[in-house]
């Protein structure tokens, strides 16, 4: 496809500009960077357009190239053209510069790697330099302008990669004691200054020459890429912001490094020279110079802050924001150094006095105001990051700075924020003093309420009147005398209009208890005491909802039975459940019953009829904190949600038995070897309060009977638990595995089901013992039971080890319950029955050092092995 | 100290989307920078369209404000400066810069060279005030003598070859857009050494030196005990050096006459080279007294070649130069009206022209009027409810002049009615507008013979025009002189149902020497 004509490219941007990433997504976007390169050659397309097609690869280079290797193409692709430009005047050199620049530091490309950075490094250092590429690459008319771009080009690279320009730092600063185009070379000069100091100092290297070295860092070799590498590729922050650089990774403890005096010499002449040539920047220039001097010096010995001194006298006669803004970050930066107490409050004065004056623009009084209120005095006192009146910004300071009715509602809302911090300094005995700063405040404040309640105002009124109630009630909290008549008065606000009902939710969402409390009581008197048949009743019906509580249960109650006759559309009456609701959450009972029985037969939509019955089943069924979680707000449901669905959403969360993990643990204790049947005891533990805990056990295999549930009142940490009895029904003599599951109650009325880790029944946790014999009869009886398990049961003998405790010690510890006829130390005969009517007897004779030979014999063959295992393991279960 | 992009859009209320994207630049190198210094809480600069439904709304700018919305009109949603968070596909791009002027939003991203959370306090980020800078430096460059709006769409079309001058990268090099457009211009002519940046050529010619002084009084009078009626004078001295020489040094002084009232607040331009510290610490926060300084006020200075504000200055004149009175009666129907208007006898009474406004807000059009008037002629615009009362040249001998009658409403229709929070029942305004030749209220003026100049670089020339090079100053031609006399009670301290309203009045007036 050939280069299309100027026309079909002014349409092609057009469509790409107004969605970028649509024309991306069509089938035109990706062809549009290759095409884009490719007619910058053409020779049909106009100079003009070429550069609206520039223009536009300056601004979606990701766009255009997304990755680094695209970048890099493309860098090498706008440099090719730039050379092939013919030795004449052109428009198009400082724009193809400028997009091969922003092609490599946006793509990513910029790099020792890049062949097109290592072209246009050089060619921009050269170019900075004055010199010509040669050829006639640059016109003589052309020289001093990109001269600056290439400057301005370094300047973005050096941002990019900081220590770029490292190397090249006595060069610059040579041209700019020469001829070179003061504000540019300024500018780069101090970045590439800043960057440097920074680099050296995290290695521990100091300037050495490089202030001083005027010898071009390629020299016809490769670009320098050293300091850059050391840097890791970190960008530095041009201004850091001030608590961050007063801790974090400490900018001071990184500079603190002392200079050898040459190196101090050399750098405080830099810095000079800078300062010096400042004033033939424009402000804003001056403003980037200052602020990135300013804390490139902060805390260099050998620097004095003074240096900036004679800029200050000049800077504070002005009231252009960025230089004021420079003064007051050099003031965050020294402080007392720079600024003696005098000068902190000149430039407070000036600071005020620039907040107010009738020729300056509204937004710059308001970015003033916030600079007042952010002041970074010498020796601040309140905490670091709030907003807070500097100490030396007395009453007098302020007298113009004062919120009145005529503002607009940013600056009367940022006045208003200053007068706040007056009245909570200001003292009580100042009371003779007229006006006082609180009665100014109680009187602007009724006027905003005032205009808030105009019939017919805007909506942006009353969000002012609240906005401002707002911001009283947060600085002024724990102050009855503001917030008595704040409340009185927004009462009186949503009497005259009840409208505003959302306003007043808001505002009791978001203000403390201190002023919410007492509102809602006041806002509820305020609907309760009017007759329910009200033009504003869906507002009243919301605003209840918001501050119905538990106290005043008649009166609130005798209101919604009024308003329920004029309850007469879905509105309406779903304004009312949700009053019901409220009432229901809070916990009253008594006369709600009957109302939501007079609603779930007396409203008109079948849907409210519906609600009002289910409510009235939740609250005859449901106990008080049960019914509150019932009500709650939904966890489960979306925020966006209706409410309808959020509601049903809360009862399903809370009527059901929710899949939880679990809160209480179990453990199995010493078995109880009495009775007829072997009983497990497990000790429960609980995590958090639980209530009405079931626990229900099945066994695996049914190797046992069904296991019966059991049921805990109440279980809570750290109050002992009273052991659990669970009893066993073996089907036959051996170990299981039980499979636990826990149902039960949280404090917040939630049923929850959880599958607890499983319990191991052991062999041994079977055992019980066979009825005593009579005195004496011991050894006779044991004999007829050895005798009876032959021959169907089995016999064998078993070599058990014994530990340090020796036989006695282990007789005594496991089998104690068992034995039938002992001769200690040396014999024991050993009786055990195993439900349901398994019997294994024992006989531990002759016990050497380290073991017993134990004859054994069971009736029941299977029980063999088990019992050999248990016999073994004794030893090691101590 | 950069920023991350920039969007002129007009507000056009009554579209669907209430407001068009005129013009708008990314910069990406430095939005890889953001993208690295926000880490985690970094949000992408979006496309416009987004972008600007959610300006819009932050803004409040667009029609629809019918439901309350929380995201908009919660009481802890507070702004108090211009500097916004948007929300855009629920993240929050945080800062932008934006205002609304002449119907037209500006707006920006400053770039912030840290992470975003928690929120760095303003004064620490340094691109917030180039941001202001770059959108003040846009609006004076569309807006200086512009007329139409084709003048306007010709100057957008300029801006993205200037942005290429004045802010290729995002780092606003020069907040005089139109120095940008010179340069291109000038680029063929090979510029001198050490030019400062602010100065893009230099003046050939008769050497030449413009002074202009302006001056507004704001002024509010009540008329009510309590509330203390205030007046101040604004005043703006404005330059035009024509001078050769790369570095010309111009000193200028103001005067006062014997019991003038002293300058205060002044404020100057960034090419004044030192002050007086009496002109620094002069401040209308201090109490008033004999002592305060009365001048001369001397600003020396290296000027730029086009015309530009000296320095701004306030003073506190002993009088308005007009009181006023302006009371109000509800009759059953109608309302009964009277004004009386008394020029101070220190006050020049030539005008250019002097009328006053008589708004009736919050009522329907006129239906009927009866008046009777001691001067001047009455004009009726019933439609828009406003009286002007066209009073002419001069004040009559006594210097007291009034109207009085009685007007009649017709109903109210709340869409051509514009709603006024402040004029409901009995509570009104008027306002004074006139112009005024040849007078500045404080009486301050730049004498010719203490107007110095050395041009630097050619000694003789210098030495020649430190005499001569004040040829021609500007003569005393008055030009404008508006008063406004605004009545009107402040509800925060006025209850509604007064039958008298208390009377307040608003002035302006320009002058110029």
């Amino acid at each position: 496809m050939g280069p299309l004509s100027r026309d079909a490219w002014a349409q092609r941007l057009g469509a790409f500009r107004a969605s970028p990433s649509a024309f991306m997504a069509g089938p035109e976007g990706e062809d549009l960077g290759r095409d884009l390169l490719s007619d910058l050659r053409s020779e049909k397309l106009s100079e003009q357009t070429k550069v609206s097609l520039l223009a536009l690869s300056m601004e979606y280079p990701a766009q255009l190239w997304p990755d680094a290797s695209a970048a890099e193409v493309a860098a090498t692709s706008l440099l090719d053209t730039l050379v092939l430009l013919p030795p004449r005047p052109s428009a198009l050199r400082r724009p193809l510069l400028l997009a091969a620049t922003t092609a490599l530091a946006a793509g990513g490309a910029l790099g020792p790697t890049s062949g097109a950075s290592c072209r246009l490094l050089p060619l921009l250092l050269g170019l900075a330099a004055g010199s010509d590429p040669g050829r006639g690459f640059v016109p003589a008319s052309e020289q001093r302008p990109l001269q600056a771009t290439a400057c301005e080009c370094l300047r973005e690279l050096e941002s990019c990669k900081p220590g770029l320009l490292g190397g090249s730092l006595g060069l610059l600063r040579g041209l700019l004691g020469q001829e070179g185009p003061v504000q540019p070379l300024s500018l780069l000069l101090a970045l590439a200054l800043r960057n440097t100091l920074v680099l050296q100092f995290r290695v521990g290297a100091g300037l050495g020459g490089l202030l001083t070295d005027k010898v071009s860092p390629t020299g016809g070799g490769p670009w320098d890429w050293t300091l850059v590498e050391e840097g890791d590729g970190r960008l530095q922050p041009q201004a850091p912001s001030w608590p961050a650089a007063e801790e974090g990774e400490g900018e001071r403890s990184l500079t603190a490094r002392e200079h050898s005096p040459e190196e101090a010499r050399e750098l405080r002449a830099a810095v000079i020279q800078l300062l010096d040539t400042s004033y033939l920047l424009t402000p804003v220039a001056q403003a980037q110079l200052l602020w990135l001097l300013g804390w490139a010096l902060r805390g260099l010995q050998g620097q004095p802050p003074a240096l900036f001194k004679p800029q200050l006298v000049r800077l504070l006669g002005t009231a252009q924001l960025t230089l004021l803004h420079a003064v007051l970050a050099l003031k965050a930066a020294f402080g007392e150094a720079l600024f003696t107490a005098q000068d902190e409050a000149l430039l407070l004065r000036r600071l005020t006095l620039a907040a107010q004056h009738p020729a300056l623009p509204p937004p710059t009084h308001l970015f003033y105001l916030h600079c007042v209120l952010s002041f970074p005095e010498n020796w601040p006192l309140g905490p670091e990051g709030e907003e807070a009146a500097p100490l030396l910004l007395g009453p007098q300071l302020c007298r113009g700075l004062l919120p009145s009715l005529l503002h607009d509602p940013m600056a009367l809302l940022a006045r208003l924020h200053l007068l706040c911090l007056l009245c909570a300094e200001e003292e009580e005995e100042e009371k003779g003093q007229l006006p006082s700063p609180r009665h100014y405040l109680e009187e602007l404040l009724a006027g905003l309420r005032q205009r808030a309640a105009l019939d017919g105002g805007p909506r942006a009124l009353a969000t002012l009147c609240f906005q401002a109630s707002y911001l009283v009630a947060c600085c002024l909290a724990g102050q009855p005398t503001v917030l008595t008549p704040l409340i009185h008065g927004l009462a009186q606000l949503y009497q005259a209009r009840p409208m505003l009902a959302p306003h007043f939710v808001d505002l009791l969402d978001q203000v403390d208890s201190e002023l919410r409390e007492p509102l809602k009581v006041v806002l509820r008197q305020m609907v309760v005491s009017r007759p329910g048949r009200d033009e504003a009743l869906c507002w009243h019906l919301q605003m209840l909802a918001k501050v119905a509580d538990g106290d005043a249960q008649s009166a609130t109650l005798n209101f919604l039975q009024a308003a329920a006759a004029h309850c007469t559309n879905w509105d309406l009456q779903q304004g009312l459940l949700r009053v019901c609701r409220a009432l229901l959450r809070a916990g009253v009972r008594g006369g709600l019953v009957d109302l939501l029985q007079v609603l779930a037969r007396q409203l008109e939509d079948p849907d409210g009829r519906d609600h009002a019955r289910l409510y009235y089943i939740l609250l005859a069924h449901l106990a008080a904190p049960k019914l509150g979680v019932a009500l709650g707000p939904s966890l489960a449901a979306p925020a966006l949600a209706s409410s309808l669905v959020a509601e049903n959403q809360g009862f399903v969360a809370a009527l059901m038995v929710q899949e939880a993990p679990a809160l209480v643990r179990l453990s199995v204790g010493s078995h109880r070897v009495k009775g007829p049947l072997p009983v497990l005891k497990l000790q429960p533990e609980a995590l958090e309060p639980i209530y009405s805990l079931e626990l229900r056990f099945r066994v695996e295999g049914q190797l046992y009977a069904p296991l019966e549930a059991v049921h805990v009142p109440c279980l809570c940490p750290g109050r002992p638990a009273r052991p659990l009895l669970l009893p066993l029904q073996p089907r036959c003599p051996a170990p299981a595995r039980l499979d636990v599951h826990a149902l039960y109650t949280t404090s917040t009325g939630l049923t929850c089901h959880a599958h607890l880790p499983p319990l191991f029944v052991n062999f041994a946790d079977l055992f019980l013992p066979f009825p005593q014999p009579p005195e004496g009869a011991g050894l006779g009886f044991f004999e007829e039971l050895w005798d009876s398990c032959l021959p169907e049961g089995a016999e064998s003998r078993v070599w058990c080890p014994l530990g340090p405790q020796g036989l006695e010690g282990l007789v005594s510890r496991h089998l104690e319950p068992f034995v039938v006829v002992a001769q200690p130390p040396t014999s024991y005969c050993v009786a055990i029955h195993l439900p349901p009517d398994s019997k294994l007897l024992l006989r531990l004779e002759a016990a050497l050092a380290d073991g017993v030979p134990v004859a054994l014999r069971t009736d029941d063959w299977a029980v063999l092995p088990l019992a050999g295992d248990y016999l073994r393991g004794l030893a090691a279960a101590v | 100290m950069a920023q991350r992009a920039v969007w002129l859009i007009s507000h056009e209320p009554g579209t669907p989307l209430c407001g068009t994207v005129r013009f708008s630049r990314r910069y990406p190198t430095v939005e890889k920078r953001a993208r690295v210094f926000n880490g985690a809480s970094y949000v992408p600069v979006p496309e416009d369209g987004p972008f600007l439904k959610a300006l819009l709304f932050e803004l409040r700018l667009l029609d629809d404000d019918k439901d309350f919305i929380e995201s908009r009109d919660s009481c802890s949603r507070i702004n108090k400066t211009s500097i916004y968070g948007l929300l855009i596909g629920g993240e929050e791009l945080w800062p932008v810069v934006a205002f609304l002027k002449n119907d037209m939003i500006y707006a920006c991203v400053p770039l912030v060279e840290q992470t975003l959370s928690p929120r760095p306090p303003l004064i620490s980020v340094s691109g917030v005030s180039q941001g202001f800078e770059f959108l003040f430096g846009i609006q004076d460059f569309l807006y200086s003598g512009q007329k139409n709006d084709s003048e306007l769409n010709t100057k957008l079309s300029q801006l993205p070859d200037l942005l290429l001058q004045a802010c290729p990268f995002g780092t606003l090099l020069d907040a005089n857009l139109q120095n940008s457009l010179d340069n291109t211009n000038f680029a063929s002519v090979t510029q001198p050494q050490k030019q400062p940046a602010w100065k893009t050529g230099t003046y050939k010619g008769k050497p030449q030196v413009s002074i202009s002084i302006t001056e507004k009084v704001k002024s509010m009078q009540y008329d009510k005990q309590g509330i203390a009626d205030t007046w101040q004078v604004v005043g703006t001295v404005t330059c035009k050096c024509d001078l050769e020489g790369i570095m010309p040094n111009v000193t200028i002084s103001l005067s006062l006459p014997t019991n003038g009232s002293p300058l205060q607040d002044i404020l100057v331009h960034p090419c004044v080279t030192s002050l007086d510290s009496a002109i620094l610490t002069s401040s209308s926060i201090d109490a008033m007294d004999d002592s305060a300084f009365s001048g001369p006020y001397k600003f020396p200075f290296t000027p730029p070649l086009e015309s530009f504000n000296l320095c701004f200055y306030t003073s506190q004149v002993p009088v308005p130069p007009i009181l006023g009175f302006y009371q109000m009666k509800e009759e059953e129907v109608q309302l009964r009206i009277t004004i009386n208007l008394k020029l101070h006898e220190s006050v020049k009474n030539n005008f250019e022209f002097c009328e006053a406004h008589i708004p009736f807000y919050n009522r329907g059009p006129i239906t009927h009027l009866e008046y009777k008037t001691s001067f001047g002629q009455l004009e009726v615009f019933r439609e828009k409810s406003l009286l002007i009362w066209i009073i002419g040249q001069k004040f009559p001998k006594s210097m007291e002049i009034s109207l009085s009658g009685t007007v009649t409403f017709g109903a109210k229709s709340h869409e051509k009615q514009p709603f006024d929070p402040i004029c409901t029942g009995e509570t009104a305004y008027l306002k004074l507008h006139f112009r005024i030749l040849d007078y500045t209220l404080t009486g301050c003026y730049a004498d010719q013979h203490s107007v110095q100049v050395f041009a630097s670089g050619k000694p003789k020339i210098s030495a020649h025009e430190d005499t001569d090079g004040t040829e021609r100053l500007g003569s005393h031609s008055l030009q404008m002189a508006e008063l406004r006399v605004r009545y009107s009670s402040i509800l925060a301290l006025e209850p509604v149902h007064l039958t008298v309203c208390c009377l307040a009045s608003h002035c302006y007036c320009v002058l110029k020497l």
